[in-house]
C-alpha cells in the first residue's frame, strides 16, 4: 500500500489540484498540456533506454505522427478520434520497419544514427510535397477541443493520455516482456544464448516507443493546429532524451519529472530576460553534475538510506 | 553579361577541387571528435561549440585587433584547448566516475553544448562575423577556380592533419593515447597515466576543433549559434569512417566532402543531404563499424 | 522652510503622476537564442529602443492620457510549442499587441492563440494563409520577398537588360517559399528561369559546389532567395571568384558590416532591400533611433531599419483609434484602413499605411517602404524606393 501512496498522491494532484488551481489561466493550462504531451512522448525514449539504446529519433516519429493526423484530418476529412490512433499506428509501423534494421547498432552508433534519422525525416517532409505540402506546411488543423472549456478539455485529455502511458510502460516493465527487455539492456548476447528472440523483442520495444512518439506528436500538432517540416527537429529529439536522463533512467516517472522540471523551468526563468537561456543551461549542467543519475535518484537514495536505517 | 565559356569546360576538375578543399577542414573537425571519442568514449555534442569559440578567437585577434593570422590561430587553439581541459577536469571526469550508466556523459555533453551556446551568444552577440581575406587572388587550374584563401586553408589543414598523424603514431604521448583508445585497463596496467593522458586527449581534440573554426572563419562567416550543425556533420563523418579511428576520420571527411561536392552539382536541391543521410543509414546496416572502424559491440 | 515645503509638495505630485501613469504593455515573441537569434533579438532591441525614447519624453499619448510603454519580450527558441505558450502568457498579462514571431512554423502555431484571445500579432513570416481571410489577427511586419521580387526584377529587366534569371535558396521553409514566389514573379515578367529549385543546406561553409551547377547555366541575374546575412557575402564572394560577371540580388535585409568584412569590394553592386538604412533618406527621427539603438545594443544592425516600424505603427494606430482600442482589437482593425501618415523614418517618400489588400484581400501588412539598396564601398546606397499596395 505504501508503494502506491506516492503515485496516488501525484495522480490526485495532477488530475485534481492542478486543474483546480489553474483552470482559469489558458497560459498555465497550455504549459501543463505541453508538459503532459512532452512527457508522454519521452516515455517512448525511456522505453528504448530500457532495452539499452540511446534514442535521438523521437522528434522524427513525433513529426510522422503529426503529419499523419494533419493529413488525415485536414486534407482527407477524417475525424480526430479516428486519425489519432492511426497516427500512433503509422509511427509504430515505420518504427518497426526502420528498427528492424538499425537496432543492430549499439551505443553511440545507434545514438548518432537516430540523430541522423531525425534530420532525414525533416528533409523527407520538406521534399515529399505531394503528401506533406512541403515547406508551406499544413495549417488550420481542426481541433476536437471546442467551446469555452477547450483548454481544460485539452488539459484533461493530455493528463489522462500521460497517465495511460505511464501505466502502460509500468505494466510492461512488470511483466515477462519487461524482464526480457531488461535482459536486453544488460546482456544482449546472453539473452540470445538462452533462446530469446532478441531481434523480435528489440523491434517490438522500439515500435512501441515510436508509437508513443507518433501519438504525442499528433496531439501536440492538433493542439497547435499547424505543422511544418521543422515543427519537431533535432533539438526536440535531444530534449526528449534530456527529459529521460534528467528525471532518471531508473524510474518510469523519470521522463515525466524531467519534462516537468525542464519545460516549467524555462517558462519560469523568462523573468530573467536576456539571461534566461544562459541560467537555464547552467542549472541543467549543475543538475547533471550533482545528480548524474537523475533528479529522482535523490528521492531514491534518501529512501534507500531510511529503509536501511529502519531495518537495521 | 554572362560567363566565360572556359568555365563550363571542366566540371569534373572543379568538383574534385571543391571536394578536396572541403575535406581538409572537415578532417580537422572529424579528427578532434574521434580522438575525444576514442579516449573518453564521450560523444562530444559540444564539438561544434568549440569550433565556434575558435572562430570567434580568430575574429577578435585577427579581424578586430589585427594580430598576425598565425598568432591568432595559435591563440584559438590554446584557448579552446584550455576550455576542453576545464570541461574534462570539472565536468566529464567526475560524472564518468560517479554515474551509474555511461550514457550520462552524453547527457552532460548535450548540456555542455547548450551552456557553451548560451555563453557564446552572451559574450559574442547575435551578429554574423567574418574577417578579411588572409591572402587574395584566384588560381585557375585545369579549368577549375581555386581561391587563394581556400588553398591556404587547405595547406594549413593538411599540414596540421599530417602533424597529428605523426604525433599519434611516432611519439610517446601519441602511443600512450593509442594504448588508452585500444584498452583503458590494459594501458593503465602497463603504467600509462590514464588520467593525465585522457585530459591531454580531450584538450587536443578540442584544440583541433578550435583550429578548424579559426581556419574556416577566415574564408566563411560564423555566428554564435552555428555549433550544432557542425556537430551533426562531425557525427556523420565519424559514422562513415568509423568512430575512434584516425584513418576513419579522414575517410569520413573525404566521403562527406565529395558527396556534398558531387551531390550539389548534379541535384541542386535539398535532396543531396536526404540522400547522404539515407545512404549513411543503409551503409551502416552493412558495415556498422564504418569504413575503417573496428567491429564494435 | 517654504522652499522645502514647495519642493516636497512638488515631489509629491510628481510621485503621484508617476504612480498614476497608465502602462501600455506590448509583447515581443520571437527567437532570441540559437542560430537564428538575431531575428528575434533585433525585434526586441528595436522595440525596447523606441519604447525608451518615448518614455524619456514622458510617454505615449492616446486619448487624453500619456502611457508608459513597456516591452515584454519572450524567447521562443524557434519552437512552435514554446511560441504558442509565450503568446498565451502575453495575452494572460493583458497584452493585446505582440510583435513576432519570426518564421512560418512559429507564426502558424501562434495564430490560433491570437484568434481565441482576440489579440493581434505582427509576424515576420511570409506564409500567405496567416493574413488572408478567414484569418485576420496577424499583420505581416515587413515587405514579403514575393512583393519585393517583382519590383526589383522589373527594374533590372528594364534598366539592366536582364533576361536569364537563376534562384538559390537556403534549404529552410521561409527561403524556399520565397524562391517559389520569386520564380512565379519572374515568369509573370517573361524572364527565362535557367535553374529551378536550387538550394543549399544550413551550415554550408563552402558554396562553390552549390554555385558551380547554377553558374554553368549563364544567368544574368542570380537571386539569393531569403539569404541569411551571414551567407550572403560568402555566396557573393564564391560566385565572383568563380568568374560570375552577372548581377546578384536578394529581397531580404542585409548587414553592410559583414558584407564589407567578408566580401569587400567583391560585394559591390549587390542589390538588397533595406528599411531606412541609408543616410541619404533618413529623417532626423530615424537618426535619433539609430543613435539610441547603437547606444543600447553596442552596435547598429541594418535589420533594425525594417524592424523599427512595428512598434511605431502599433502606437500610432492606437493613437488614432483611441484608448478603447488598447483592449479591443476590433477597433484597431477598423482603423487600419484610415491610417495614413507621413513616413517618420524615410524622407519625402510615399505615406505610411497598412497595405496588403492585393495579396491578402485585406490590409494586413505594415506598409514598410521598399528601399532597394546597392552595396558600394562598404555602404548601402539607395537605388530607389518602391511601395506595395
Amino acid at each position: 500500500m505504501n508503494r502506491l501512496l506516492g503515485p496516488l498522491i501525484g495522480l490526485a494532484l495532477y488530475l485534481g489540484i492542478v486543474p483546480l488551481l489553474i483552470h482559469g489561466s489558458s497560459y498555465w493550462l497550455t504549459v501543463f498540456i505541453n508538459i503532459s504531451l512532452l512527457a508522454f512522448t519521452s516515455l517512448g525514449v525511456w522505453l528504448t533506454f530500457y532495452i539499452g539504446r540511446i534514442n535521438i529519433a523521437q522528434g522524427a516519429f513525433a513529426l510522422i505522427g503529426g503529419y499523419a493526423v494533419a493529413v488525415l484530418t485536414t486534407l482527407h476529412g477524417w475525424p480526430f478520434w479516428l486519425a489519432l490512433p492511426m497516427a500512433g499506428l503509422v509511427a509504430g509501423l515505420v518504427g518497426g520497419v526502420v528498427g528492424s534494421t538499425i537496432l543492430r547498432l549499439r551505443g553511440v552508433y545507434f545514438a548518432m544514427l537516430t540523430l541522423c534519422l531525425t534530420e532525414a525525416t525533416r528533409l523527407l517532409a520538406l521534399n515529399w510535397t505531394g503528401v506533406t505540402q512541403g515547406a508551406s506546411g499544413i495549417i488550420g488543423i481542426p481541433t476536437p477541443f471546442g467551446g469555452d472549456s477547450s483548454y481544460l478539455q485539452a488539459y484533461f485529455f493530455s493528463a489522462l493520455l500521460l497517465l495511460a502511458g505511464l501505466l502502460a510502460i509500468w505494466r510492461i516493465t512488470q511483466c515477462r516482456m519487461g524482464r526480457v527487455f531488461r535482459a536486453l539492456q544488460a546482456h544482449e548476447d546472453l539473452a540470445a544464448s538462452i533462446g530469446i528472440n532478441v531481434a523480435q523483442y528489440r523491434v517490438l520495444a522500439f515500435s512501441i516507443a515510436c508509437a508513443f512518439g507518433g501519438l504525442g506528436g499528433a496531439v501536440l500538432t492538433v493542439f497547435l493546429q499547424s505543422i511544418y517540416p521543422t515543427s519537431f527537429n533535432v533539438t526536440n529529439s535531444t530534449d526528449f532524451m534530456l527529459y529521460c536522463f534528467l528525471g532518471g533512467l531508473q524510474f518510469v516517472l523519470g521522463p515525466a519529472v524531467g519534462a516537468l522540471v525542464l519545460f516549467l523551468g524555462f517558462q519560469l526563468l523568462s523573468a530573467l530576460g536576456s539571461y534566461q537561456a544562459l541560467v537555464y543551461a547552467i542549472l541543467m549542467v549543475l543538475a547533471m553534475l550533482l545528480l548524474p543519475n537523475g533528479l529522482l535518484s535523490l528521492r531514491f537514495s534518501v529512501r534507500q538510506k531510511s529503509m536501511r536505517e529502519g531495518q537495521v | 553579361m554572362g560567363l566565360a565559356p572556359t568555365y563550363l569546360g571542366s566540371v569534373m576538375s572543379q568538383i574534385i577541387v571543391n571536394g578536396l578543399m572541403l575535406s581538409a577542414t572537415y578532417a580537422l573537425i572529424a579528427l578532434g571528435i574521434t580522438l575525444i571519442f576514442a579516449i573518453m568514449n564521450v560523444m562530444n555534442f559540444a564539438h561544434g561549440q568549440m569550433y565556434v569559440l575558435g572562430g570567434f578567437m580568430v575574429y577578435y585577434t585577427y579581424g578586430v585587433w589585427h594580430w598576425p593570422f598565425a598568432l591568432s590561430l595559435l591563440v584559438a587553439a590554446l584557448v579552446v584547448a584550455a576550455v576542453g581541459l576545464i570541461l574534462e577536469r570539472f565536468f566529464f571526469r567526475s560524472v564518468l566516475r560517479r554515474s551509474r550508466r555511461e550514457e550520462s556523459t552524453m547527457l552532460l555533453a548535450v548540456g555542455t553544448a547548450l551552456l557553451l551556446d548560451s555563453l557564446a551568444l552572451a559574450l559574442f552577440g547575435e551578429k554574423q562575423r567574418g574577417v578579411p581575406d588572409v591572402v587574395s587572388g584566384v588560381y585557375h587550374l585545369a579549368g577549375a577556380y581555386i581561391p587563394a584563401r581556400r588553398l591556404l586553408i587547405f595547406a594549413i589543414a593538411a599540414v596540421l592533419t599530417t602533424a597529428f598523424i605523426v604525433f599519434i603514431n611516432y611519439t610517446r604521448p601519441g602511443r600512450a593515447l593509442r594504448a588508452i583508445a585500444q584498452d583503458r585497463e590494459t594501458a593503465a596496467l602497463q603504467g600509462v597515466d590514464v588520467t593525465r593522458y585522457s585530459a591531454l586527449g580531450f584538450g587536443l581534440g578540442a584544440a583541433l576543433s578550435g583550429l578548424a573554426g579559426g581556419l574556416l572563419i577566415s574564408t566563411d562567416a560564423i555566428n554564435s549559434g552555428a555549433g550544432n550543425l557542425i556537430s551533426i556533420k562531425a557525427f556523420i563523418m565519424i559514422m562513415i569512417g568509423g568512430a575512434g579511428v584516425v584513418s576513419g576520420a579522414i575517410a569520413g571527411a573525404l566521403v562527406l566532402a565529395f558527396s556534398e561536392a558531387i551531390g550539389y552539382y548534379f541535384i541542386p536541391g535539398s535532396l543531396p543531404y536526404l540522400l547522404i543521410l539515407t545512404g549513411l543509414i543503409v551503409f551502416l546496416l552493412f558495415r556498422p563499424q564504418g569504413i575503417m572502424g573496428r567491429r564494435w559491440g | 522652510m517654504k522652499a522645502t515645503a514647495v519642493l516636497g509638495v512638488g515631489l509629491f505630485f510628481i510621485g503621484v503622476a508617476l504612480a498614476q501613469q497608465p502602462v501600455l504593455k506590448i509583447g515581443v515573441n520571437g527567437v532570441m537564442s540559437g542560430p537564428a537569434a538575431s531575428w528575434g533579438l533585433v525585434n526586441k532591441y528595436s522595440a525596447e529602443t523606441t519604447a525608451a525614447m518615448i518614455n524619456a519624453e514622458g510617454g505615449w499619448k492616446i486619448g487624453d492620457k500619456k502611457y508608459k510603454v513597456e516591452i515584454v519580450a519572450l524567447d521562443d527558441k524557434n519552437d512552435p510549442k514554446i511560441s504558442a505558450a509565450n503568446a498565451e502568457k502575453l495575452v494572460s498579462m493583458g497584452v493585446k499587441y505582440i510583435i513576432g514571431p519570426n518564421v512560418d512554423t512559429t507564426a502558424g502555431a501562434v495564430m490560433p492563440v491570437m484568434e481565441k484571445a482576440k489579440a493581434i500579432n505582427f509576424p515576420y513570416a511570409f506564409s500567405k494563409e496567416l493574413y488572408t481571410p478567414p484569418h485576420g489577427n496577424s499583420i505581416l511586419g515587413m515587405i514579403a520577398s514575393y512583393q519585393a521580387g517583382p519590383v526589383i526584377y522589373k527594374y533590372l529587366k528594364e534598366k539592366k537588360g536582364v533576361k536569364n534569371i537563376a534562384f538559390l535558396a537556403r534549404n529552410e521553409a521561409d527561403p524556399l517559399n520565397q524562391m517559389k514566389e520569386g520564380e512565379d514573379a519572374a515568369k509573370m515578367l517573361g524572364l527565362n528561369i535557367v535553374t529551378s529549385g536550387a538550394t543549399y543546406e544550413p551550415g554550408t561553409t563552402d558554396f562553390a559546389p552549390v554555385l558551380q551547377g547554377i553558374l554553368a547555366k549563364n544567368p544574368d541575374l542570380l537571386v539569393l532567395s531569403g539569404v541569411a546575412p551571414g551567407d550572403a557575402p560568402l555566396l557573393i564572394k564564391s560566385a565572383r571568384e568563380m568568374g560570375y560577371k552577372g548581377l546578384l540580388s536578394t529581397e531580404t535585409a542585409q548587414d553592410a558590416k559583414i558584407l564589407q568584412q567578408v566580401a569587400g569590394s567583391l560585394a559591390d553592386g549587390f542589390i538588397s532591400v533595406g528599411g531606412a538604412s541609408t543616410p541619404s533618406i533618413q529623417t532626423p527621427y530615424m537618426l535619433d533611433f539609430v543613435k539610441a539603438y547603437t547606444k543600447r545594443v553596442g552596435e547598429w544592425n541594418d535589420e533594425a531599419g525594417t524592424k523599427v516600424y512595428a512598434l511605431e505603427m502599433i502606437l500610432r494606430t492606437l493613437q488614432l483609434a483611441g484608448p478603447a482600442a488598447i483592449n479591443d482589437v476590433e477597433l484597431f482593425k477598423k482603423t487600419l484602413t484610415k491610417f495614413n501618415i507621413p513616413n517618420p523614418f524615410v524622407k519625402g517618400n510615399p505615406p505610411l499605411k497598412f497595405v496588403g489588400s492585393a495579396y491578402f484581400s485585406q490590409p494586413r501588412q505594415l506598409g514598410v517602404p521598399m528601399v532597394v539598396n546597392e552595396f558600394k564601398d562598404g555602404k548601402f546606397q539607395t537605388l530607389f524606393v518602391g511601395s506595395v499596395e
